[in-house]
């Protein structure tokens, strides 16, 4: 990787934007009625930068729709469909669902299946992360040892240092699509105000919970009471599921008549009583109390087997979106302080 | 006089001493500024946390079936500002609780605060600190909030939840005992007020209200969940057979979903707002409930979780119900 | 439903697609009534028989302005006839509401029509019909709702 480091001053990111949707197809953080969320760059539009902590919405839709047409058919002919437009670029997206996309590139692109529908979409796409000066106060990626200015999975880095950012490319895609611009070196000065920068965002992170010896807990408790008591408040609806950049379920279902109709995939949730409900009658999670368990298994224990690592990157969406503030780190704390009695 | 919290705390610690209940469906503070979160106590010790204040938003009584169904035998308590002791209200007629198995411990409420409010009014930054006016009739109005780099007043209309503004029962309807005084008199505002703006639009000016709000629906059915008197078993949009609608986000499917849950709550809605602060992506259908409730209130000349008496009035009819509509 | 959707020609005009649930006591038997009697109505509308107006669940009405129905006619018999003595008075009540929801979230008033036919007013059957075909026709295809397919 080239040590280079440029500075590209907020004055100029207009004609940034314009090079990169030349190129690909942009999406960028857009505030609509209050909701932060990443949507298509239209001409002329400019990414909601001011007061931008998180999207609202996980960046995983753009991804992963939450509707996705996989076949139609019309008269007897079928077609298949697949994403064939430019490539995707996301401009402005934080380093946890960041790593949260490369989480599901292990599960949909990089596993013994892969799903061609992620793939196509995800192929050749460019992620410019953008550093988080101001962490907020439900935000927990240092709990997963990653951090407000972690680099891991993407193509090129931003710090922003006031007038300007410093851009890091950080793959080859990266250096490629800087070349392409006449961006100038930033200077030692510029360095020092970003890892300035960096030293005050991380230590103005909350208390770190150690989690190593997670997996081993939540086996081990499986069966414990404490399960009721933490889903006691859970209302089993997704909204953690769908706010989340790492929650990938789904459900395939056909819509339409004989003649013409869609197969279409969209989102699901582990939350649902009906996602498990078996055609028999029978549901092996018939209460909250299960399902909660499940997502939580899924995220601190099936993944790390699956996949080698925790499913969750600490973004905090699920916290600030819960309806009754049922926070996934006081989940953590009780799982972690929770004393066995002897029976 | 002791707080509204220590005489909370106190009652709760008695009931569960005296065997009155055996448990407690209340509030705790939350993890977050300005977020309470809904609690179960069981001991006296746990009672030691309970509060009610702006923040004590969820409507609890959505807990009490299921409570009850997971503590059978149990006396539950549960605490009640008006919305929630109506839904209580309206869970016992229809059934679902019996009147002797809940001790309602009333609670006057003077709203609960509308995060969302606060949030535009911070610009988006994030609260960290705030402080709330003591409740209750403590004259109390300001809600101060502090941020990185911020820190403002707030007067608590400002904040307030839309449906706050305009209620008419802050106390619950039916109580075995009460913490503090009830409130007295109602809101200044209407209860209909709301909808003075949306029944001036046009047609087609609401259609697009409407039409937008459902295309950022999400699905999480944090709304239905939320709300106390969603308890069916299964909700018509599960049913797989048929599947009534799709269940994606498309926006035909998002509306008829909140149009048919507003059909299903009809003269049974109280107006709580939990479905509004429930939803994650700040959609607001509430107008559409609030002129529901209207029309009951005009045709039918009911409100909804008033009385034990009456029933609700689509579930019953009266051969003069007006019929200016049917050809 | 395609045909109902078809763009509007010279010589094909668009013509509205109306479904009719129709309580089988009495509206049916109306409708009956006025076939036998030769009584001309537009031929516009789809009948579904239901046992009772009672019977008719909002979301089939739903169902069928997504689908792309541009109208709905539900008909069941006058107050005080119900073959199930207050089906229809319950009834009543359920359309009321359903009308104002349907209304205040922007569908056209003219969309969704409601009567009382019994099973002797086939004239006022040919009526009906004929009122919510015109209403529905000046209204044009239907759009809010609809899902697109």
């Amino acid at each position: 990787m080239s040590e280079e480091i440029f500075k590209l001053e907020k004055d100029n990111l207009e004609g940034f934007l314009l090079y990169l949707s030349q190129k690909y197809n942009l999406f960028l953080p857009r505030r609509v009625d209050d909701q932060l969320s990443f949507g298509q760059m239209k001409p002329g539009g400019k990414p909601s930068l001011d007061h931008y902590f998180n999207t609202d919405l996980p960046p995983k839709e753009v991804f992963f729709p939450q509707r996705e047409t996989l076949l139609s058919y019309e008269g007897g002919e079928v077609k298949h469909s697949t994403y064939k437009a430019k490539p995707i670029a996301l401009f402005g997206v934080r380093p946890c669902d960041t790593k949260g996309i490369i989480l599901l590139d292990r599960v949909f692109a990089e596993g013994e299946y892969e799903d061609p529908y992620w793939k196509a979409r995800r192929t050749n796409s460019l992620l410019l992360t953008l550093g988080c000066n101001a962490p907020l106060s439900t935000c927990f990626c240092h709990w997963f040892n990653l951090g407000p200015f972690n680099k891991e999975g993407t193509d090129i880095f931003l710090t922003d240092i006031g007038d300007a950012y410093l851009v890091e490319p950080c793959s080859k895609k990266g250096e490629e699509c800087l070349r392409g611009t006449s961006l100038l070196g930033a200077t030692g000065d510029d360095r020092k105000v970003a890892e300035e920068i960096r030293r005050k965002a991380e230590s103005s992170l909350s208390e770190r919970v150690e989690i190593s010896s997670l997996k081993g807990r939540l086996l081990a408790l499986w069966e414990e009471d404490l399960w009721e008591d933490i889903s006691q408040k859970c209302l089993s609806c997704a909204a953690c599921s769908y706010l989340c950049p790492t929650c990938h379920c789904f459900d395939i279902q056909e819509e339409g008549s004989q003649e013409k109709g869609e197969r279409i995939r969209i989102w699901d949730s582990c939350m649902f009583k009906l996602f498990t409900q078996e055609a028999a009658g029978t549901n092996p999670r018939p209460t909250p109390k299960e399902r909660l368990r499940q997502r939580i298994m899924h995220k601190f224990s099936y993944f790390l087997d699956n996949l080698g690592e925790f499913g969750c990157v600490g973004c905090g969406r699920c916290i600030r979106g819960c309806p009754v503030n049922l926070d996934i780190r006081e989940v953590i704390k009780a799982v972690k302080s929770f004393i066995v009695e002897s029976r | 006089m002791a707080s509204i919290n220590e005489q909370l705390r106190e009652q709760a610690r008695k009931l569960l001493a005296d065997k009155v209940v055996d448990l407690i469906i209340g509030y705790r503070k939350g993890s977050l500024p300005l977020r309470s979160t809904p609690y179960l106590v069981k001991t006296e010790e746990e009672a030691g946390s309970l509060i009610f204040d702006l923040t004590s938003s969820n409507n609890l009584a959505k807990y009490l079936p299921r409570v009850k169904t997971e503590n059978r035998g149990s006396k539950i308590g549960i605490v009640c500002k008006g919305c929630d002791g109506r839904s209580v209200v309206q869970l016992i007629i229809e059934g679902q609780v019996k009147r002797e198995d809940i001790v309602i411990i009333g609670v006057p409420c003077e709203g609960v605060v509308d995060t969302r409010k606060v949030r535009k009014k911070t610009g988006g930054e994030e609260v960290l600190r705030v402080s709330l006016p003591v409740l209750p009739g403590s004259g109390g109005r300001e809600i101060m909030v502090e941020g990185r780099g911020f820190k403002i007043t707030l007067d608590k209309e400002e904040v307030l939840c839309d449906v706050c503004l305009g209620c008419q029962h802050p106390n619950p309807p039916l109580y075995d005992l009460f913490i503090g005084r009830p409130r007295e008199g109602s809101s200044a505002r209407d209860e209909f007020k709301a909808l003075e703006e949306f029944e001036r639009l046009s047609s087609d000016e609401r259609w697009r209200y409407f039409e937008h709000e459902a295309s950022r629906c999400i699905r999480c059915y944090a709304c239905r969940d939320a709300c106390p008197l969603c308890y069916c078993e299964q909700c018509f949009v599960d049913e797989t057979h048929p599947q009534w609608f799709g269940k994606g986000p498309d926006s035909s499917d998002t509306l008829i979903f909140h149009i048919v849950r507003a059909l299903h709550t009809a003269g049974r809605c109280v107006s709580c707002g939990a479905c509004v602060r429930a939803c994650p992506v700040g959609i607001n259908l509430n107008p559409l409930w609030v002129r529901i409730e209207k029309e009951v209130k005009e045709r039918f000349g009911y409100t909804a979780g008033l009385s034990l008496e009456v029933t609700p009035p689509l579930a019953t009819y009266d051969e003069n119900d007006k019929q200016e509509f049917i050809l | 439903m395609s045909e109902g959707r078809k763009p509007k020609t010279e010589d094909q005009p668009w013509q509205p697609k109306i479904i009719a649930f129709l309580c089988t006591w009495c509206s049916y038997a109306g409708a009956d009534l006025a076939g036998v009697s030769r009584i001309q109505y537009p031929p516009n509308i789809r009948v579904v028989r239901v046992p009772c107006s009672g019977r008719i669940n909002p979301l089939f009405v739903l169902k069928c302005l997504q689908n792309g129905f541009d109208g709905v006619l539900i008909s069941g018999c006058h107050p005080g006839d119900c073959h199930y003595i207050s089906g229809n008075y319950v009834a009543r009540r359920k359309f009321a509401i359903l009308k104002t929801a349907l209304e205040f979230v922007g569908v056209e008033p003219g969309r969704v029509q409601f009567s009382w036919v019994s099973a002797g007013e086939g004239e006022k059957f040919a009526e009906v019909v004929k009122k919510v075909t015109y209403d529905v026709q000046q209204l044009g295809p239907a759009k809010r709702l609809v899902k697109p397919r």
